[in-house]
Formats: C-alpha cells, structure tokens, sequence
C-alpha cells in the first residue's frame, strides 16, 4: 500500500487522520504532522460553518431593514448577514424576524418545522385561561342581552380576575 | 459541598453498577433552556449576563431547594477547579474555559448539573451510570418542570423551546450515551459503526483526543435532531439504536478471544504490567492501556479489577484532579509522575 499523502501541503505522509460524521456525512482529512499542528487542532468541520452554508442568503419580508437593505431583528438588533454568518440567533424574536430563513434551515437540520414535544405549564395555563377568557365574554354578552345583571357582574369579576393573572404573566 | 469535597467523593454515574455497564459508561441528557425576558447570549452585554445569573441562581436555589443543589460561580473559581468541573463532565469544556459572568449548580451525587449562561441561558443535564436513558429523562424533566413554574421559558408554539443555536430549537433534548468499543476498533469495524450511525441521523466522536484519531475507544453517540419529535420518540429511537451496538460491540469481544486468545491475553496482560509499575505515565497512555484493561475486565482475562476502580482511574488521573489531590500545581512532567504513583497505588490496593 503506497503512503498516503497530506491533503493540505500535498508534500509530507500523512499521519494524522480525522474522521467525523455530522448531519449524516462522513468526511475525512489527511494531514502530515506539520499541517496538523499548523491547524492547531482547529481543523476539524466546525458545525458553524456547516450550518452557516445551509443558511440561504434570502430577505425577510415585514421586517425593519438596514440600510443595506437586509432584515434586522428590532429587539436584539442582529442581522440577517450577522444570523447566516455564525448560524446563532440573537433572542427569541429572531425566530419571527428570520422566519423565511430558519424554516429550509430546519427542515435540512431536523427533517420537521413543527415542535411536537413538551409544553410549558405557564403555557397551557395561559391557553387555557385565554379559552376561559374568550368564553367568559361571550356568556357576558348574552347574559346583559337578557338583563340577567347580577349573573354578569359575577362574570365580569370572573373576567377580570383572569385578565390580571394573565397581564402579570406577561411582565 | 465545595470544590475541595467534590474531589473527594466520585460521582454516581463513576460507579459503574448501571445497566449495560460492560460496554455503557454513561448516559446524558441534557436540556436547552432560555429565558423569555432576556437576549440569548450572543447579544447579552456583561450586565445582562450578571442579571441572568442572578435572576436564574435566586430561582434555581428557591424553587429546587430541597433537592440542595451547590451553586459555583465559574467567574469566581480559579481555573484549576474549573477545570475539575469539566473533568467531572459537570461542565462543557466552553463552560470551564468561557469568559463572562456564569455557573453551574451541581447535585451532591453529582448526577444533576445545571449550566447558567453557557450556550442557552440554561443546560439542565443528567449524568447517570450505564444505559438509563428513561430514568435519566424522567429526573430531568422534573427538575424543568419544577424550576418552570418560577421562570418563563423562550417557547414558541411552532418551534418549542427557542435556543440561541437552531440546531437544539424544539426540545432542547440531547441524549448522549458514552460507549467503550475496544472490539470495534481492534476489528477495524469502528468505521462501519460509526457510518451506519451517521446515517441514522447521529452524531459520534471520540471522547478523547479530540480533533485527531480517538484514543481509549470512547466514542459518544448523541442524537442530531430535536424538533419534530417528541422527547419519548427521541429517547425510544435511540433505546431501539443502542442495543445493537452492544450486542456487536460483545460478540466482537467473544470473537477477538477466541480467534486470538494469546494476542488478546498479552495485550492485557501488558496493560495490567505497564500501569501497575510505571514510574512515568502520560495521560493518553492512561487512557490507552485502561481500555485494553477494562477490556481484560470483560473477558475474565483480569477479574480482581472493579469496575469503579477503572472509572475513578479515568477521572482522578486528569490533570485538575492530580493538582487538587496533590495540593499544588503541577508541571505536566511532574503530573507524569504523580499519575505513575497514583495508579500504582490503587492498583496495588486491590
């Protein structure tokens, strides 16, 4: 078997092999001794960059432009060149903001856009009292249609029990 | 419990009693959390970062209090007991090494650890011995639970918890299970494992001796994808995946001693001679001869040697830990030495 020869000089043997899977790819490097420290280690496929390439260059549409004309978030104020070039996002309004650009990213990374996991508590208590809410004032308009006014005033206690509990979960 | 007690004790998942354990190391499973109130960390300035921290480390010791988590705040540690941390496999290597304001509240059985202002705003992990990935999740998904009802978490109803990396977004949920495959790789089989691995949409890379080939056959096997999936689906696909990586990775064993009986004995034998009595060991010879040891292990070549005694091998003959069993700073060539005599004396203990 001849020796293999260094991917990156193309001169010395190579004697330092990596090999890695990321996103179901294989990929291998051959590198001489020289080249590898050289690299100082950091020759491995960075997940970055990877993900970085998966990013497609496109604009957001609704959201505030630079004046380069690509979207930045009005929250963290990242950009989108700033989210395609490290693949990072600058808070959780980023993922409205670069939506067009995260869903092919997704899809390619995890094979699915749509969570179908845990919920938080503080969720489903807030769906559920935003049902209860949404249910409570239409009872209300019914009850004051038939000028049933001590029943609508318990609702309205009701109602605005609920909207208090659920304005101090937002702040 | 501090950092000087921490070096005392060893973890429940070094004990090695868990099921599996033969081929298994560990089980992790960790959870991505951010919070909704404040920036990821990409964007987060030192004050926010010292905001975070507080804000999390009030409702981590408040709302988890009985389960008396320890609190460390990396920026004030000295690098030597961060380092320990990460040599624990407490912290990530980024976490030990990062700059800025951030922590990480540990279990005193060392099984739960809590990362504050790492990648997310949150790294909720579980750490425990053999293959228990079940057990692992369920404990986990309490404390989240447990600590959700005193923060709000970054969620979305399409994209799940929000991380700062797309690559977590969904469940927040990496399960990694750390195998030793010394057949695989002495078969040259490693390669084929690791491809059809690949395939099924997991991620492998050598534990040790990173960047280059993987030293001490440790290979960790985590989940690539998070969204999409319910965190049962994902626990159950890889419970499914497991298992026949074991039953290759033994029959591979079987059929190395009985193809080879003599070569398999003399390299263990070896090993055995070469860490009872060395006077000068590096770390990667360490971590080299106690794979073709824990190997021996297995196959009845050496049976006097506990599986606890290999782990603690493993974790105390880091660099941190020698310093802090020593006292002192070390040189690496001075390591050497203390790692030859540390091993020696365990050894000789048995």
């Amino acid at each position: 078997m001849s020796p293999m020869i260094c991917g990156k000089c193309s001169k010395n043997h190579a004697t330092v092999h990596v090999t890695e899977v990321k996103n179901g790819v294989k990929m291998e490097s051959h590198l001489c001794e020289e080249c590898a420290r050289a690299a100082g280690g950091k020759f491995t496929f960075s997940i970055t960059d990877i993900l970085a390439n998966l990013i497609e260059p496109v604009k957001t549409p609704g959201a505030k432009t630079t004046e380069a004309g690509a979207p930045r978030c009005p929250e963290c104020g990242i950009s989108y060149a700033e989210f395609k070039a490290k693949a990072r996002l600058g808070c959780a309004n980023d993922y409205e903001v670069f939506k067009s650009g995260l869903l092919p990213l997704l899809e390619k990374v995890h094979g699915a856009v749509q969570h179908a996991g845990k919920t938080p508590h503080t969720v489903e208590s807030v769906v559920r009292k935003e049902t209860e809410l949404a249910r409570l004032k239409r009872e209300l308009e019914s009850v004051v249609k038939s000028e049933d006014f001590e029943k609508a005033a318990q609702i309205r206690d009701r109602i605005r029990i609920l909207e208090g509990e659920l304005n101090k979960g937002k702040s | 419990m501090t950092i000087d007690e921490l070096v005392q004790q060893s973890g429940e998942w070094l004990k090695g009693t868990g099921p599996d354990s033969d081929v298994v190391v560990s089980s992790r499973i960790r959870l991505a959390r951010n919070l909704s109130r404040f920036p990821f960390m990409t964007v987060a300035t030192p004050e926010v970062r010292s905001d975070i921290q507080s804000f999390i480390r009030r409702r981590i010791e408040e709302g988890l209090g009985p389960r008396r988590l320890q609190y460390f705040a990396l920026s004030k540690l000295p690098p030597i007991d961060r380092q320990l941390l990460f040599e624990r496999h407490l912290v990530s290597r980024e976490h030990a090494t990062g700059e800025g304001e951030r922590g990480v509240a540990v279990s005193s059985d060392e099984t739960v650890s809590i990362m504050v202002n790492e990648e997310d705003h949150l790294r909720l992990q579980v750490l425990r011995s053999g293959l228990q990935l079940e057990q692992s999740y369920e404990q986990i998904d309490r404390i989240d639970t447990d600590l959700e009802q005193h923060l709000t978490y970054a969620y979305h109803p399409r994209f799940g918890y929000l991380t700062c990396c797309p690559t977590n977004v969904g469940t927040g949920l990496r399960i990694s299970v750390m195998l030793h495959l010394p057949a695989a790789v002495l078969t040259k089989q490693i390669e084929k494992v690791l491809g059809t691995l690949g395939r099924l949409n997991y991620t492998v890379r050598g534990l040790y001796g990173e960047g280059t080939s993987p030293i001490g056959d440790l290979y960790q096997i985590s989940n690539q994808v998070t969204l999409g999936k319910s965190e049962n689906d994902l626990i159950s696909e890889m419970k499914n995946v497991i298992p026949k990586v074991l039953e290759f990775e033994r029959v591979w064993r079987h059929k190395l001693a009985d193809d080879e009986p003599r070569k398999v004995e003399d390299r263990v034998w070896r090993a055995y001679g070469l860490l009872k009595h060395a006077r000068v060991i590096s770390s990667e010879e360490t971590i080299e001869q106690l794979s073709y040891l824990r190997l021996g292990v297995y196959l009845g070549i050496i049976p006097q040697v506990p599986m606890t005694t290999l782990n603690d091998l493993f974790i105390f003959t880091q660099p941190s830990h020698l310093q802090k069993i020593q006292g002192k700073a070390l040189e690496s060539a001075e390591r050497d030495v203390v790692r030859a005599e540390f091993i020696r004396k365990r050894l000789a203990a048995l």
